[in-house]
């Protein structure tokens, strides 16, 4: 059997300390690539997380409506329209708008978004709305997004305070998330308290009505094709209104990722610092090595006088960067999973780690450390075994 | 360049000599920097030979131990090691060259992540005995006193049995020609004397020649001979006994940087 002293992990592991060192080294090159990484991939997932409840197949918006930023509703007769076809079970009308909401403790006003749903209907899939369905049928009631920014003060059931300079009572609490759209926090509640809150706020805000709906989602029959569904009511319904399926790859959930990656610099300032931490990574894993080579230098230099090839010594090298990138990156991993959490909970922003991404991080992580070793093999190279006499 | 002999001659190359000199020029540097180092060097070291090669600092010692190693490219003149000409060879062809000679340096250079075993074994991993390299270690080092060692690292060694461990490495595929440098400077007087002792027996039982460079005196009654490089020519060749003698006589006759001072 053939068994070879492994030269390389028995030199790195040699000097424990400076192992350690080594691997923290790795390991936050690791984590400011997860970090950042982090940031980008929450900014655009944290667009989705409202879209991703919508409880139905297929979205209706106004055609205008390019983004969930756009406050252009449609008519809601619409949504009557397409209940008539066969395999539409449903089509729901949501309602959203912003407005001012007084943190109770600063009386300071903020922005938050308002989503207004019929409480019987199952339009969102989130479990509180049928906790506290009966609630949100009382006046001037409505539900606080626990992952509001803090600037809206305190969430928790019971609190009294403004919304819109009107008097608004939190019956509960639900967890979603903030994205660039919602302001400082979500807001839900039902759709006859919309009414009371936005039908007449004055003669400078819109009007708002049934008669108008904001997104319309529309729940089909188990087993329908959906993108056959999707041609039907384009070809029939008028087309003030843009019917896309809800996911895929030119779904609504889709767009609106695609909206904010191209008219934002968001990707570009975050590639940007992912890049840089892993050219920090490349000169961190490259004097590692660089610092194993010189300090045995002469060992190295013996080896060769001994009649042992470039090639092997080139070996080791690389054996070494092979092992601290795959040692860094756990401790690197694991650390980053805790600040994303933190992150998350500071944010309200929504932190995923998802085995693509990283399993992406860990072909970078070994790229890095492949190429500051392929740096640090020419200090191997030049070494000359007639210097050490 | 001037070459001390354009129109050398060059022998037939011979079995019984295990280093075969002939005519042997070399320098340092390329072009207009180029500067001479060894001058016309002939010499042939007959196999089970131990010879020392002394000389003030700057003489070319070292340069020619690190030729007949093959660690160095040669342009001229002609280098037999083991019936192997090494002038004109690449360093691939080098490489293969130094697989047959054992070198002792003057630090001891052991991977100090490795146990004594481990440095000896890295060795005979070179001949592809994968399956006994540990015995053959043992073995080795065994013989050189070490048994009860084997597993220990260098920092918990010796001076001398770090030496001595360095020396099993060199020696553990039974080379045919070992090269030494000042092995025993880092020594005390009486670790130093087993080395060279076990390197003399060595010499005998296996036959293997020895060329060894240094500066300690105590040591020079092993040698069968003696060879004196002065600024890069021979300048003498001699028995131990006749090289202490004329280095006596000089020393009162001048008081020159001379390091055998008695």
């Amino acid at each position: 059997m053939i068994k070879r002293i492994p030269l390389a992990w028995l030199n790195l592991t040699h000097d424990r300390r400076r192992f350690a060192t080594s691997l923290a080294g790795v390991g936050f090159a690791v984590l400011l690539m997860f970090m950042f990484n982090g940031f980008m991939n929450a900014l655009y997932d944290s667009q989705l997380q409202l879209l991703n409840r919508f409880n139905g197949e297929i979205i209706i918006v106004n055609r205008l409506r390019t983004n969930m930023f756009v406050p252009r509703a449609f008519a809601r007769r619409r949504l009557y329209q397409a209940r008539a076809f066969d395999g539409v079970q449903d089509a729901y009308a949501m309602y959203i708008s912003e407005v001012n909401w007084k943190n109770p403790e600063t009386r300071k006003s903020r922005g938050v978004r308002v989503i207004a749903i019929n409480p019987d209907e199952p339009v969102l899939n989130i479990p509180e709305i049928e906790t506290y369905q009966q609630l949100l049928k009382l006046p001037e009631t409505a539900l606080m997004d626990t992952k509001s920014r803090v600037e809206v003060g305190p969430v928790e059931p019971g609190i009294i305070s403004e919304l819109a300079d009107r008097r608004i009572r939190l019956v509960g609490t639900f967890t979603m998330g903030t994205d660039f759209a919602s302001g400082n926090g979500n807001l839900l509640m039902s759709d006859q308290n919309f009414l009371r809150y936005f039908a007449d706020r004055g003669p400078e805000e819109d009007k708002r009505s049934f008669a108008t709906v904001d997104i319309g989602v529309v729940k089909l029959e188990p087993g329908t094709n959906v993108e056959r569904m999707v041609n039907v009511l384009r070809e029939n319904l008028p087309n003030d209104v843009l019917v896309m399926a809800r996911d895929g790859d030119n779904g609504f959930v889709i767009r609106e990722r695609n909206y904010w990656q191209e008219n934002t610099n968001i990707g570009f300032v975050f590639s940007l610092l992912t890049s840089m931490g892993f050219f920090v990574g490349i000169i961190l894993v490259y004097q590692i090595l660089y610092t194993d080579v010189a300090d045995h230098w002469a060992e190295y230099a013996t080896l060769k006088a001994m009649g042992y090839k470039n090639g092997y010594l080139l070996g080791v090298v690389m054996q070494e960067a092979m092992i601290i990138s795959v040692l860094g990156f756990i401790p690197g991993v694991l650390v980053s999973q805790l600040l994303y959490t933190a992150a998350g909970n500071a944010t309200g922003l929504f932190f995923q780690m998802t085995p693509e991404r990283i399993v992406n991080l860990l072909i970078a992580t070994f790229i890095m450390c492949l190429v500051s070793g392929a740096i640090a093999v020419r200090k191997v190279q030049t070494t000359d075994p007639a210097d050490v006499f | 360049m001037v070459k001390t002999q354009p129109q050398s001659t060059f022998d037939p190359p011979r079995d019984d000599l295990a280093v075969h000199i002939q005519h042997l020029n070399y320098f340092f540097g390329a072009g207009d920097l180029s500067k001479q180092v060894l001058f016309d060097i002939s010499l042939d070291l007959p196999r089970g030979q131990i010879v020392i090669l002394t000389g003030p600092s700057g003489s070319g010692k070292t340069t020619l131990l690190t030729l007949a190693g093959a660690l160095r490219r040669l342009q001229d003149g002609s280098l037999r090691v083991l019936g192997k000409e090494l002038v004109g060879l690449g360093d691939r062809a080098l490489v293969n060259v130094r697989r047959n000679i054992g070198f002792i340096f003057q630090a001891h250079n052991l991977f100090e992540s490795l146990t004594a075993s481990q440095n000896v074994e890295m060795a005979v991993e070179l001949t592809g005995n994968f399956s006994s390299k540990r015995d053959q270690a043992v073995a080795m080092l065994s013989a050189l006193g070490l048994a009860d060692r084997v597993d220990y690292k260098p920092q918990s060694l010796s001076g001398g049995q770090k030496q001595r461990v360095a020396i099993a490495r060199a020696l553990v595929n039974h080379p045919q020609l070992i090269l030494a440098d000042e092995p025993t400077a880092a020594l005390d007087k009486k670790s130093g004397r087993d080395v060279v002792t076990y390197l003399h027996n060595l010499s005998r039982q296996e036959g293997c020649t020895v060329l060894m460079v240094t500066h300690d005196n105590r040591i020079l009654d092993v040698a069968d001979r003696i060879i004196n490089l002065v600024d890069g020519r021979l300048e003498s060749d001699s028995t131990p006994n006749a090289f202490v003698h004329s280095k006596t006589q000089e020393a009162i006759a001048e008081v020159s940087a001379d390091m055998f001072i008695m």
